[in-house]
């Protein structure tokens, strides 16, 4: 049996140094790295890398690594970074700026929880944070994913229809330092997957700055551009998928990825590794006769509200897990998927997992009996997973 | 990935799979890595592995755990492991209901412990025991620090030999680990460990919820499209690149482009540097050594972290350069022009008439060119051969020198008939007397008589305590030089304070540091000895009114006392003698016979103005005014932007001290490198820094070429790179339109 014994931090290096040798016949690979508990480790590993016409840069904070990533990328880099949590929400302006400047920066980002107090455990509330800076955000569920969808990222991203900075998230630990098989393909494969990066209007000879000031119409055609440039993702993706299974092998997972959904009386939509728990509560579910199905999304950016509210048709009762307080609100996912729904449909919102607790089968499965006796959809509800 | 039959065959019957694994230990003792070694043997058998630790932020000694789990599908479970086969436990103390709970019976606990299983006995009977002292058998092999002793590779070996796992599966999975180094650790612990069946039957007992703590709430604490905006239109000044006069540059009496100079070593290097610095500079050795530098006292960075070396530096290219001088083209219309005296003054002026193709010839009534820097600065500051460098690159540029006749004025007249001009720059040749009783004494000598027979060879020996009169360079120097003649001791008399002394400070402090003793506010008012000078009547001097210069007027007192005195030597001024100077149209004077500002520097600078004063005169033009730049253009201290700039120290040049250790050695070694330049901020002179471009905030400043362009139709006008520029080197100006 093939495949490598690593953590999922590692693998993200990996991918990223693999990604960055291949653009070595184009402008070469350049990043801006600052190290935060849980991410550290990925950028440890990319500093050691040999990259030719590779450039790691370590800063002194989140916003100069991602500033380091926009420079590189007006330039015709390919760029990637990591962070985390706080270092997330410092790095915020630049994250912004990455994206209305339609650079196709990849960063992966190991969800942790905000603070203070200082917690470091997983929570996908960092990342949400960033919902609306205009990046494609996908959610893994295990180590493979991780590498695969780095890869994936960078193609997506360079995309000449998308041209947009992609986030790929793993949860803080429960990825990030987890070890597992993992197949990490040969830079050959990757060059035939990664073409170098043919950036239009780069920065080359003369330096220059962009981004000057600008006038609402401006704007309004700017956003409609982003707006369209997200919309093209799923066809994309699509193709990425055909030409990633052509190259490695195996063929990167949907954006929402169904499990046992189809005749599910009642259906668990989550995020990131619990969905791979609620899978294992789907199992434990239908050999008690329990029609449990599930959904995970991993695509969160663009919403792949088609892809839910084809998944949701015909389903009566929905449970929406969301490892994340909008506080004031409820789960954010559950905000957005809730009127995908059939009319009359039960779409009943659970936090749980918050400041890393250990969502377990048994919790998904205390979840879905709940939403398999209401009449209507209830105030979301706060569930503590402890540990 | 398919199921790995081979992996199931390849580990015992009894282990079942799926497998989890739990490891319990303290933080530092390596908990998280013994789990990865176990799992990484039994993926190394085949098997899907996954392993991680329960990360937080304990500190070394606290409790922590560890995962692994084993099976033959790829593994989906991310949960943390709570219902464990197999319980590792790498500290005995650690051993109670939250280490075994969620463990049923059957289950497997490998423990280290150097008390074997007699405790156990009659304990924990539903669970498989196995043992060990990897404590023991880490420390035998010297595995951890003599304070933390480190267990986890000893324990990964002792649980392969518990549950019935090859050896070779270990030894693999330490070499992907990269822990090789620990295998016989491993391997002892392999030999060594012991184990107890499960008693069947006995039921595991039943343990309460521990209800959560109460925690209490935080509360309760205390690419762009085109831009259609032509902010241009904003725009009611315009800035512009404009070069501003540097301090250094307007303080330097010889007329050098000190930035210049100073900026070429610094980014082309020392011939680079020579370049600019022989336009005007003849003696960059010579005034690199002796030269008050005026332009450090000017230096902007003097107001941040301490002036350029510019003294250094100038030296540093005068000693390093390669460049002979070269001859330069004939003048389109070559004069013929005599230089009487080959001090600096007349070194410069047959310098720079030599530099335009003309005709020079120098006259020095010694048998050796360089006049007072020659006979009147001591060889420890100047060595002769450092002279002799700057003054043969002179004569190679076609100047030609007769020695050793000293000219009057009949002669200078008669050289004046047959030349198209005579430039006079004899220097000083009246030497200022002492008027107090007791001078004529044997034993009283002139001080720059004194140095110039030292450099020819003819000193006296001296002993004793020797005084010295005044408070210039020439006092300094016949101090130090009566050191290194013998005297055992040396006093400087000067009539006002340390301040006020017009040596160069340095070379004060040197004199010193050797032992030179400073008597100050006092003036020699009688010299007393019998047949030679014995000793001598010093008056405290106090300071009156201000004079017509400004500074305070000194007042011999009554107040007398007398020192033993061996020699005096006077250093009390030297002034012009004017009648050898007749009055003819194409004769003109210069140097300190026509300023007697006394320095070399402005020596070099008065001989340049007096040639060029001459081409002038002999082209029929008015006498050129050498501009000088106002105030307003100077770039100031409060043009620069200090934030720009690291604070680094000036690099100090390497002084030896010691006079009777080193006699006439060249005391100063000057700096060790050329580095100081980058110390210059360039002030005034654009070094394509992109500062002004990177700031802007329309970002419309573009490099053409050498330079930038504005572009016109966006700059709104906000002087932002102007301000941003930390030099002066840009300008804002009003627009016409809004003139
Ligand atoms: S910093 Fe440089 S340019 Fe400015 S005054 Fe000093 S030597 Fe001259
Ligand atoms: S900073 Fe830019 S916009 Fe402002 S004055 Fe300078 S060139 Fe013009
Ligand atoms: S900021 Fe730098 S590049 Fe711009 S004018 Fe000043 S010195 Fe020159």
């Amino acid at each position: 049996m093939s495949g490598q014994l690593l953590s999922a931090n590692h693998a993200a290096a990996i991918g990223a140094a693999l990604a960055g040798r291949a653009n070595r016949t184009g402008r070469g690979f350049v990043s801006g790295v600052y190290p935060i508990t849980p991410s550290t480790e990925c950028m440890e590993l990319l500093c050691n890398q040999e990259i030719e016409k590779g450039h790691v840069v370590r800063v002194e904070s989140e916003h100069s690594a991602m500033a380091v990533c926009i420079g590189g990328a007006a330039g015709g880099a390919r760029t990637f970074t990591t962070s985390s949590s706080n270092g997330l929400a410092f790095m915020a302006e630049n994250v912004v700026a990455a994206a209305l400047l339609r650079l196709p920066v990849v960063m992966v980002a190991a969800n942790r929880t905000l603070g203070p107090p200082w917690n470091i455990w997983a929570d996908h509330g960092d990342t949400l944070m960033l919902r609306d800076t205009g990046w494609i955000q996908m959610y893994c569920a295990d180590n493979q994913e991780v590498l695969d969808t780095v890869l994936c990222a960078f193609r997506l991203a360079e995309d000449r229809r998308i041209l947009l900075p992609a986030l790929v998230c793993q949860e803080a630990f429960v990825l990030s330092h987890t070890m597992a098989r993992t197949h990490v393909p040969t830079q050959d494969e990757v060059d035939r997957f990664l073409p170098p990066l043919d950036l239009p209007g780069r920065l080359v000879g003369t330096a220059r700055i962009v981004g000057g000031l600008t006038v609402p119409q401006t704007t309004e055609v700017h956003r409609a551009q982003h707006h369209q440039a997200m919309g093209r993702f799923f066809e994309v993706y699509r193709e990425v998928q055909d030409a990633f299974e052509a190259v490695f092998g195996r063929r990167p997972a949907d954006p929402v990825v169904p499990y046992r959904a189809d005749d599910a009386d009642v259906l668990v939509v989550s995020m990131g590794t619990i969905g791979s728990t609620v899978e294992r509560a789907v199992d434990v579910a239908r050999e008690k006769g329990i029609r449990l199905g599930a959904l995970r999304v991993r695509t969160f950016r663009p919403f792949p509200a088609e892809l839910l509210a084809a998944a949701f048709r015909g389903r009566p009762r929905i449970a929406v897990i969301d490892r994340n307080v909008s506080l004031g609100f409820g789960g954010v996912l559950w905000g957005e998927a809730r009127g995908l729904a059939d009319p009359g449909a039960v779409v009943q919102g659970y936090m749980i997992g918050i400041g890393g607790g250990d969502v377990r089968p048994e919790h998904v499965l205390a979840l879905a009996e709940d939403v398999a006796s209401r009449q209507a959809a209830g105030a979301p509800v706060l569930m503590e997973a402890g540990a | 990935m398919g199921v790995t039959e081979t992996g199931r065959a390849s580990i015992p019957e009894e282990i079942p799979l799926p497998l989890e694994v739990r490891v319990h230990g303290r933080g530092g003792q390596g908990g998280v890595t013994c789990a990865k070694l176990i799992a990484t043997i039994y993926a190394e058998q085949g098997l899907h592995v996954q392993t991680f630790g329960d990360y937080g932020s304990e500190r070394t000694g606290a409790p922590i755990r560890a995962f692994a789990r084993v099976d033959t599908v790829p593994i989906r479970n991310h949960n943390k492991v709570y219902r464990p086969h197999h319980l590792v436990v790498l500290d005995a103390a650690l051993l109670g209901d939250d280490v075994l709970d969620g463990a049923e019976p059957g289950a497997v606990v490998l423990l280290n412990t150097a008390r074997g299983l007699e405790p156990f006995a009659d304990r924990h009977g539903r669970f498989r025991f196995a043992a060990v002292d990897a404590t023991a058998i880490a420390r035998r092999h010297g595995i951890g620090t003599s304070a933390v002793v480190i267990i986890n590779t000893t324990l990964a070996g002792a649980y392969a030999r518990a549950m019935g796992l090859p050896w070779e599966a270990v030894e693999r999975a330490f070499a992907v680990q990269g822990l090789a180094r620990d295998l016989p650790a491993a391997r002892e612990a392999w030999d060594a460990v012991v184990s107890r069946a499960a008693d069947e039957g006995e039921a595991a007992p039943v343990r309460r919820a521990v209800p959560a703590p109460n925690v209490i709430g935080i509360a309760e604490h205390v690419e762009d499209l085109p831009n259609p905006l032509r902010t241009g239109s904003w725009r009611t000044q315009m800035p512009l690149y404009l070069s501003h006069a540097a301090p250094c540059n307007a303080g330097c009496p010889a007329g050098n482009d000190v930035v210049g100079f100073v900026q070429a070593l610094a980014t082309g290097g020392v011939e680079a540097a020579a370049r600019v610095l022989f336009r005007t500079q003849p003696l960059p050795s010579v005034c690199g050594r002796v030269c008050p530098a005026p332009c450090m006292s000017a230096c902007n960075r003097g107001a941040y972290d301490g002036a350029v070396h510019i003294r250094g530096l100038e030296r540093w290219i005068g000693d390093h350069v390669d460049a002979e001088g070269v001859r330069p083209p004939r003048a389109a219309n070559p004069r013929r022009v005599a230089v009487v005296g080959s001090g600096p003054a007349g070194l410069g002026a047959a310098f720079a008439l030599a530099s335009l193709g003309h005709d020079v010839e120098i006259f020095e009534g010694e048998s050796c060119l360089g006049g007072v820097l020659r006979t009147g600065i001591p060889a420890y500051r100047l060595p002769e051969e450092v002279l002799d460098r700057d003054i043969g690159r002179i004569l190679a540029l076609g100047v030609t020198a007769r020695t050793g006749t000293f000219l009057d004025a009949a002669a200078i007249a008669d050289l004046a008939a047959t030349r198209d001009a005579v430039i006079v720059a004899a220097g000083l040749q009246r030497l200022t007397g002492l008027e107090a009783p007791g001078v004529l004494l044997p034993g009283v000598l002139q001080g720059i008589r004194f140095l110039d027979d030292v450099k020819r060879g003819a000193a006296p020996r001296l002993a004793g305590h020797v005084v010295v009169a005044g408070g210039g360079n020439t006092a300094v120097d016949c101090a130090r030089t009566a050191l290194r003649l013998g005297a055992a001791s040396v006093t400087i008399a000067y009539r006002r304070g340390r301040k006020e002394m017009p040596a160069i400070g340095p070379e004060v402090d040197e004199a010193v540091a050797e032992g030179v003793k400073l008597a100050l506010h006092r003036q020699p008012v009688r010299v007393l000895g019998e047949g030679r000078v014995q000793s001598l009547e010093l008056a405290e001097v106090e300071l009156g009114e201000p004079d017509a210069s400004g500074r305070r007027r000194p007042v011999v007192t009554g107040r007398t006392a007398a020192i033993p005195c061996d020699a005096l030597l006077l250093a009390l001024g030297q002034a012009a003698d004017l009648s050898i100077v007749p009055a003819l149209p194409n004769l003109f004077t210069a140097g300190d016979m026509a300023t007697g500002d006394g320095t070399v520097t402005h020596a070099l600078g008065s001989g340049r103005r007096a040639a060029a004063r001459v081409l002038a005169s002999l082209d029929g033009e008015p006498d050129p005014v050498l501009p000088r730049p106002d105030l307003d253009s100077l770039v100031a201290p409060a043009h620069v932007r200090f934030s720009h700039f690291h604070v680094e120290p000036p690099h100090a040049e390497r002084h030896r001290i010691g006079a009777h250790a080193l006699g006439f050695d060249e005391v100063n070694r000057g700096l060790d490198g050329p580095s100081e330049a980058s110390r210059c901020f360039s002030c005034g002179a654009c070094t394509h820094c992109d500062t002004c471009m990177l700031y802007c905030p329309e970002g419309v400043i573009h490099r053409v070429g050498q330079g930038y362009r504005v572009d016109e139709a966006f700059c709104k006008g906000c002087g932002m790179c102007v301000a941003e520029c930390p030099r002066r080197a840009m300008a804002m100006v009003q627009e016409a339109s809004a003139r």
